[in-house]
């Protein structure tokens, strides 16, 4: 860190500002991100030498876990308790629930397996809201270009369409299962503003959405007869059948420490996100079991992945004090029109451009001494919130009742002390290849939520992957319901796993690392069989 | 062989509610001699060392100086109240029941001579709305003395007349603690008051209260009959006075036994009680109501009077010995004892029902075979942290017993792990 | 580095086990600090899953209190017990079985018939780490008014703290969230919304994949 202004002189110097101008941008955008987004970073990516995506660029951290050793053998699965059923979810997220409750009301019998329990997801920690075409103004259309463009041109335009047309329904979806809103006095859905969009198309329950939503999904899945809750259950591999196809997963019990097996005719993978592998070393807005897992997993069965090498860092992670470090504060509160300033009090990027832009932007100032230095690790921008209770007083703390929460345990008001911000890692832009159903390249295989990759192109917006959670869920949901009266699965195994040793062998690579990562290193968790 | 039923549990006093032949026994006599004196009632009770017969222990004289002594000069209401405690819902207790149905008036005249004792005017008998019985008898009873010469005089003696109620409880455990009785009486929830204020002081409505237990009670026409000496010496060493013993468990002859204070376990269980059920080994006693620390076969020859009990870290309590012998698993009796206590939390601190809800549930998992070394843990840390963090006693008593459990047969415990 | 009181290091007991960590640390924090293992009542960390409940006795305080093991800043002497996620209750409900908005309270006594034997013992309101006011939410449903005891319960993080601790057997949380759910089910219809719906229902609005 480059920063000559110390935390507590920039603190000084603060001032809370009614209106302030915005300078003139000195680089393009391509040339910030190519400087300063940690997607650019030189020594960071590396070439995929073994699986689907051989020869493809990959995170040089993501290609350790995609190209590691199982953790099990076929020995470990001896005296595992098998279960079978007609649909397998794996991940007990946003998605999971929404594809668990889509399919258990088709008549399907459905497990929901989770590595910690149902609810334990970054949904439920999403504060900024959904996205949908709601307002008069607005259209599918607009949702469909302004995605396209955030991503930089890079995602798949069936998918994006799709999903942009799914927006409204999944709202009413979302209410049918008993989710709340913030309305206005006509009792029309209130929307706000996207970095990035062109109109203002987040609906949102304060800054609670994903409290909200994965409460009410949670409870819905609970009460669903159909559907049985496996809770402290990480799944290590999934199982292929005789033809490829995928069978099921192998499960291991945190508070039994036994493996088990669950075979299943369809399996629907949600497994969520990779925050906690810090990439780059940057701190991370996500819960505790965002470690990749589904990754690995799909992509030793036979998987296609795309835009391994695009993770989004949001711009206003708490970087200050360091026990909150990490800590997301919504997008909504920049659509609110709180600014940005650096340690002279000025503004330096538009603070409503899509997210890769803004990130990039507090990079530069911080790396080129404008930022605001709280140790030689560490910098950061000031959120400038007191601003915007001089301009209208009050609303912070309705709009915003968790940023409080969280200022409090830090000591700070709001509303008249900025809070110190940084990059953080947020959200994986690619992932699992998927079709308009969730269907990835393997048979019996679907990915949903942030796992599946293509949607998001480069870089996501905000609202995006609540949206895409409950839609894809039900769509993948939807779809398995169908193929569930088979006869099952005649042969099933992890032979798929010495296939990928023997690539791991030829290409030279160490056996020594192991994946799935399951629970990040500050856990001390040790995989334990105890056989009896 | 000591004495058995002598005096609470003899034939003369089992007559149920017949005033004629209460008389006629020898009743009331123990009142006619308070009248002579009622100011130095409280010194008799003090010489003779009765004490709370209903789990405390606690030195009976003390509490109703404290309420004789109440300044009622400035109070607007001038009322004082006795609450005798029939409440009795501890597993393994069932003596009060006895004594108010079979020997009502023995109770009724001993709640007469404290309140005159302690100038009371207002008498509530407190009685388990389970024990429908016990409620008609006292309630005849009652009516039987309001009747009398001797009531009358009573009043004359007291200078006012003293109002007696029969109320069943609200049939929660936790009525039997004494704030949680005052509560009931005052219609309400029986929820545990903090202390201070204390009943003595702030009790009914405000009015100075004196919760005793019915046995406690049953003591006082006797002693003062026949004398502050007279009760000493029916008791062995030390100690004074009768108790009643309520044993259970794994005796060929459970039941109620009037014995004196002093008689040993020993006695108690081979001489009295038949000796150990299917001749099995004895193992434990589960004292007092199971909110007690446990007495182990080198305790056999403890003789049961408060004193020497403490002396063993245990305690005499309601006198009640629940017996455990080596065919039965102490892990499922406390487990039974621990899920009675967190059916009987009230509900107001939550360290008492949360905490009693999670040592019920790892102790149930330990029992059933599921619990793994990490259980075992949690229920010790969870001793270590919840005594003195409710309102009343009921959180202690819980991890008392299971805190003694543990320390006795942690083998048993470790056995019936997983791991 | 800017020095905080928060630096000091303070010894506590967690589970049983003394542990010396930065006085800045979280329960949870503390113990991965000190190189244990734990896995499990872990989950977002900041307060909103409901994972983490903790019992926390406070140095030379007779009160135990229960907490979320994540937001609770430890402190010298300090003694901390993690407590285990406890099995869910025992009510189930289908919001589609619910006819109408007419029948909702009616329903509820069906599928909370507990909640009207409330002995107001409070103990709900003290095991709240939200300081939520439970019993007052359990109070409002029980006479049918679901919107204002819904709106208790914003931040509930269904931690089933208040659950474990009634007495009556109640689920007072699952009483709140019911109480939300029903609102939105019944009640919010948007017309923003169902007109975007019927426009595109009629394929008026459709996806131009440029």
């Amino acid at each position: 860190m480059n920063s000559t202004v110390s935390y507590q002189e920039a603190l000084d110097n603060y001032q809370a500002n009614h209106e302030l101008p915005l300078p003139e941008a000195e680089l393009s955008m391509d040339e910030l991100l190519k400087q300063f987004h940690p997607d650019h970073y030189q020594d960071s990516l590396t070439t995929l030498e073994i699986g689907p995506n051989k020869g493809g660029r990959c995170h040089r951290q993501l290609a350790d876990v995609l190209q590691a050793d199982a953790l099990i053998d076929e020995a470990d699965l001896a005296a595992a308790n098998v279960t079978e059923t007609d649909i397998l979810v794996i991940g007990g997220g946003g998605a999971g629930a929404a594809a668990a409750l889509t399919a258990a009301r088709k008549g399907a019998r459905v497990i929901l397996a989770t590595k910690l329990r149902l609810g334990d997801s970054n949904t439920i920690m999403a504060e900024g809201g959904i996205q949908a075409s709601v307002d008069r103004e607005d259209s599918p259309q607009a949702h469909y270009q302004d995605t396209m463009k955030a991503g930089h041109y890079q995602s798949d335009r069936d998918l994006v369409a799709e999903m942009a047309l799914d927006g409204p329904d999944v709202i009413r979806w979302l209410i049918q299962q008993g989710m709340n809103f913030d309305l206005n006095e006509f009792g029309d859905l209130m929307t706000r503003r996207p970095g990035g969009a062109t109109a203002d198309r987040v609906v949102y329950y304060r800054d609670y959405t994903g409290l909200e939503m994965m409460r009410v999904l949670r409870e819905a899945v609970r009460n669903c007869r159909n559907i049985t809750v496996v809770d402290n259950a990480p799944a290590l591999e999934l199982l292929g059948n005789e033809s490829g196809h995928c069978a099921g997963a192998v499960f291991y019990s945190t508070t039994k420490h036994l493996f088990s097996i669950i075979k299943a005719q369809q399996v629907i993978m949600a497994t969520g996100g990779i925050g906690r592998m810090h990439l780059n070393n940057f701190p991370t807005t996500n819960h505790f079991g965002a470690t990749g897992d589904g990754l690995v997993m799909a992509y030793r069965l036979g998987a296609k992945l795309r835009e391994l090498d695009s993770f989004q860092y949001h711009p206003t992670t708490v970087a200050y004090p360091e026990h909150l470090s990490g800590s997301l504060i919504t997008e909504g509160v920049r659509s609110s029109g709180v600014y940005l300033l650096n340690a002279y009090g000025e503004r330096f990027v538009d603070e409503l451009k899509p997210r890769d832009q803004v990130s990039a932007a507090i990079l530069r100032e911080c790396q080129e001494g404008r930022g605001i230095r709280v140790s030689d690790q560490q910098a950061g921008v000031w959120l400038d919130t007191p601003g915007m209770e001089l301009r209208e007083p009050g609303l912070l703390e309705k709009r915003f009742p968790k940023l409080f929460h969280m200022a409090g345990r830090a000591d700070i008001d709001p509303r008249t002390t900025p809070m110190l911000v940084y990059p953080g890692l947020h959200y994986q832009n690619g992932g699992v290849m998927i079709d308009k159903f969730g269907k990835t390249t393997v048979p019996g295989l679907y990915c949903v939520g942030e796992l599946s990759g293509g949607i998001h192109g480069r870089n996501r917006i905000m609202g995006n992957a609540l949206l895409e959670i409950i839609s894809f869920g039900r769509r993948a949901g939807e779809d398995a319901a169908n193929y569930v009266h088979g006869r099952g699965h005649k042969k099933t195994s992890i032979e798929h796993v010495s296939n990928i040793r023997r690539e791991i062998v030829k290409a030279g690579l160490s056996m020594r690392k192991k994946s799935p990562l399951l629970f990040p290193k500050c856990a001390g968790f040790v995989l334990e069989n105890e056989k009896y | 062989m000591q004495p058995l039923n002598q005096i609470l549990l003899s034939e003369k006093a089992r007559i149920g509610a017949d005033f004629e032949r209460y008389i006629e026994n020898g009743g009331g006599q123990g009142l006619q001699k308070a009248f002579v004196d009622p100011s130095g009632i409280i010194n008799i009770i003090e010489e003779s060392g009765l004490r709370g017969l209903g789990g405390s222990g606690f030195p009976t004289h003390v509490k109703w100086a404290a309420v004789a002594e109440q300044d009622m000069l400035e109070r607007t209401v001038k009322d004082k109240y006795l609450i005798c405690n029939g409440n009795e819902d501890e597993p393994g207790t069932f003596k009060d029941i006895v004594l108010l149905e079979e020997t009502p008036h023995q109770v009724i005249e001993g709640a007469l001579i404290t309140a005159l004792a302690c100038n009371i005017n207002r008498i509530v008998f407190y009685i388990n709305p389970d024990q429908q019985n016990s409620i008609d008898v006292i309630t005849q009873a009652v009516g039987q003395w309001e009747g009398s010469e001797l009531f009358v005089k009573l009043a004359e003696t007291m200078g006012q007349p003293v109002k007696m109620q029969v109320l069943a409880s609200s049939g929660h455990y936790i009525g039997g603690e004494e704030t949680a009785a005052i509560e009931t009486v005052e219609g309400k929830f029986p929820f545990p008051r903090g202390r201070p204020p204390y009943p003595a002081e702030f009790g009914v409505y405000g009015c100075p209260t004196l919760v005793n237990n019915v046995e406690t009670i049953s003591n006082v026409s006797h002693i003062i009959k026949n004398g502050a000496v007279w009760y000493q010496d029916l008791g062995l060493g030390e100690a004074s006075g009768t108790k009643l013993f309520s044993l259970s468990g794994d005796v060929l002859s459970p039941g109620i036994y009037e014995l004196p204070m002093g008689t040993t376990l020993e006695e108690l269980i081979f001489e009295y009680g038949g000796g150990m059920l299917q001749g099995k080994e004895f193992k434990a006693v589960f004292t007092g109501g199971p909110s007690n620390t446990l007495l182990t076969k080198r305790d056999l020859d403890v003789p049961l009077d408060f004193e020497s009990v403490k002396a063993r870290r245990s305690s005499l309590g309601t006198g009640a010995m629940i017996v455990v012998s080596e065919g039965s698993g102490i892990v499922k009796k406390v487990s039974e004892y621990v899920n009675f206590f967190a059916h009987s939390s009230c509900g107001q601190c939550p360290p008492c029902k949360t905490g009693t809800y999670y040592i019920a549930m790892l102790l149930d998992k330990i029992d059933t075979g599921q619990g793994r070394q990490a259980d075992l843990e949690q229920l010790i840390n969870l001793c270590e942290i919840l005594p003195g963090s409710g309102r009343c006693a009921l959180i202690d008593g819980a991890v008392k017993v299971l805190d003694s459990s543990l320390y006795h047969f942690m083998g048993e415990y470790a056995q019936a792990l997983k791991d | 580095m800017i020095e905080s009181p928060k630096d000091t290091q303070v010894e506590v007991t967690i589970n049983g086990k003394k542990i010396v960590a930065p006085a800045s640390l979280s329960a949870i924090q503390a113990v991965w600090h000190a190189g244990y293992s734990r896995v499990e009542g872990v989950g977002c960390l900041e307060g909103v899953c409901g994972s983490c409940s903790v019992m926390v006795r406070r140095q030379d305080d007779k009160e135990v209190n229960t907490e979320l093991g994540c937001q609770t800043f430890i402190e010298e002497g300090m003694e901390i017990i993690f407590l285990g996620f406890p099995t869910p209750t025992h009510q189930t409900y289908q919001l589609a079985d619910i006819q109408t908005s007419w029948d909702v309270q009616g329903q509820f006594h069906q599928i909370f018939p507990e909640a009207g034997n409330c002995r107001a013992c409070g103990g709900c309101n003290r095991s709240c780490p939200k300081g939520i006011e439970v019993e007052n939410g359990v109070r409002l449903a029980t006479k049918g008014k679901f919107r204002e005891a819904g709106d208790l319960f914003v931040e509930c993080v269904m931690c089933n703290l208040c659950m474990t601790n009634c007495p009556e057997r109640i689920a007072p949380n699952h009483v709140g969230l019911f109480s939300r759910r029903v609102n939105a089910y019944f009640h919010i219809r948007p017309s923003n919304l169902i007109n975007r719906l019927e426009q595109i229902r009629q394929g008026k609005l459709t996806v131009n994949k440029i």
